[in-house]
């Protein structure tokens, strides 16, 4: 094999791993569960591995969520604005955010805390 | 050339792929070991990371057992009932307790009082029956409580007859730190709830950072705040909800104003205090609690060896600066500095 294809070879190699390695480490992390949070208050923590549907209600409205395919997404709300259905299937942070209805959608791995102060 | 550039590729692909023998935070990959405990009239449950042999776990269920049946307050045979009964001990964990809460009782201008367990009893808490008792009953007990019966000094405690000592305000913060001194020397991270005590050990597996969560009053499947910690650190709430009875739609806490001898009365729902060490947490959200918001700010600002989160019955959280960034999740006010 020529210098040439070997040198072609080299740098595609090292692309493949540096794609690898920037995947792992830079990559945002997959939840297994979602935190509903309501006007400040964990209400509710929904695991992304069973499809389902959820209605969260709020003061301010309601908001439908669509947990498929291990993503959840808000697929209707009663907020004027629908940034929240905007967002799409999610399972990483940032949370989703309706703020009319003052509901946030935080990403979790574990979906439990490590303790709670009681 | 072929000789060459074969060495150099085994070379990258080791240097690039081997990063990832070692998880997330750099630290080896740690066996969890859970274990859940009932002592001092709570439910513990401890998970530690790395204990491989169960030792360390082994170690701490026999110093919560050993104080469990010293500090208990109903058992007939604890060092702290031989105490109250006869009026002296010599016990090492009494004794540095004791010292302990008169020091930051002094602290916060007597707020933590450890002499109460006789008027305790008469409002019924610790009982089946709990009873507004009558103004002249509490009168009648004022001269058996209060910090200044209490004797510390050469190695022991005395107190008068009448008078009894409760160390339900500080026994889970003190078993959190001898808990932690030992996981600590044995090179063990981990998670301690001691019944609503939270001790974080060292660092998680992964390098994160320790999640806890705040309970709401009215509802302890809920939180009203999660908050992210980093390395040891004692978080520790007192507050009206979690041992209480409602007459005539009146709520008393188990927390009693050692000025009033009656249940603290105020806007608090809770206090959460998160402090370096277990006891100086436990003592001082009692402390906070009886004080209020105002005094507990101003306690906060003299001290400045604790964060604190304080929730006032109309739903408002106040946090201390110190906690602003470790907010996960959750509304809340800062407290001027």
């Amino acid at each position: 094999m020529k210098t040439k294809h070997w040198a072609l070879l080299l740098g595609a190699v090292f692309l493949l791993l540096a794609g690898i390695v920037s995947w792992q480490y830079l990559g945002a992390k997959t939840a297994s569960h979602a935190e509903i949070w309501v006007d400040g208050v964990l209400t509710q923590t929904v695991d992304l591995s069973r499809d389902g549907e959820y209605r969260i209600e709020s003061a301010q409205g309601w908001n439908q969520l669509t947990v498929s395919g291990g993503k959840l997404a808000v697929t209707a709300a009663s907020c004027p604005d629908g940034d929240c259905v905007r967002c799409g299937p999610r399972n990483t942070n940032p949370p989703i955010v309706c703020l009319p209805n003052r509901v946030s959608i935080r990403f979790s791995e574990s979906g439990e805390m490590d303790g709670a102060v009681r | 050339m072929r000789q060459r550039i074969l060495p150099l590729l085994l070379a990258l692909a080791l240097f690039l792929t081997g990063c990832n023998l070692l998880p997330e935070g750099g630290s080896p990959a740690r066996e969890v070991s859970e274990s859940s405990i009932w002592a001092m009239d709570t439910q513990m449950d401890l998970r530690l990371y790395g204990d491989t042999e169960g030792a360390v776990m082994a170690e701490l269920i026999t110093v919560l057992n050993r104080l469990d049946k010293t500090l208990s307050a109903t058992s007939a045979d604890s060092a702290l009932t031989a105490l109250n009964e006869s009026g002296r001990t010599e016990d090492a964990d009494i004794v540095y307790l004791a010292a302990n809460a008169r020091t930051v009782s002094a602290q916060t201008g007597g707020a933590l009082d450890i002499t109460l367990l006789p008027v305790s009893r008469l409002w019924g808490f610790g009982t089946d029956s709990h009873t507004v008792p009558d103004p002249a009953e509490l009168e009648a007990l004022r001269d058996k409580v209060g910090m200044d019966k209490l004797s510390v000094s050469d190695g022991a405690v005395s107190i008068p007859t009448g008078t009894m000592l409760d160390f339900g305000a500080l026994a889970k913060g003190y078993a959190a730190d001898l808990c932690r001194a030992r996981m600590e020397e044995a090179g063990i991270s981990g998670i301690l709830a001691l019944g609503g005590n939270i001790q974080t050990v060292g660092t998680k597996p992964d390098g994160s950072d320790w999640i806890i969560g705040i309970q709401d009053p009215d509802n302890t499947g809920r939180y009203l705040l999660s908050l992210k910690l980093t390395g040891s650190k004692a978080a520790v709430a007192s507050g009206d909800y979690q041992r209480f009875f409602i007459q005539d739609d009146v709520r008393y806490c188990h927390i009693l104003d050692p000025e009033t001898l009656s249940p603290v009365q105020g806007s608090l729902r809770s206090v959460t205090v998160v402090a370096d060490q277990g006891l100086l947490a436990d003592s001082l959200s009692t402390a906070l609690f009886v004080l209020g918001r105002e005094a507990g700010i101003e306690l906060w600002r003299q001290r400045g060896d604790f964060e604190a989160v304080w929730i006032e019955a109309d739903g408002t959280r106040w946090i201390t600066p110190g906690l602003k960034d470790r907010v996960v999740e959750g509304y809340y006010q800062v407290i001027e500095p």
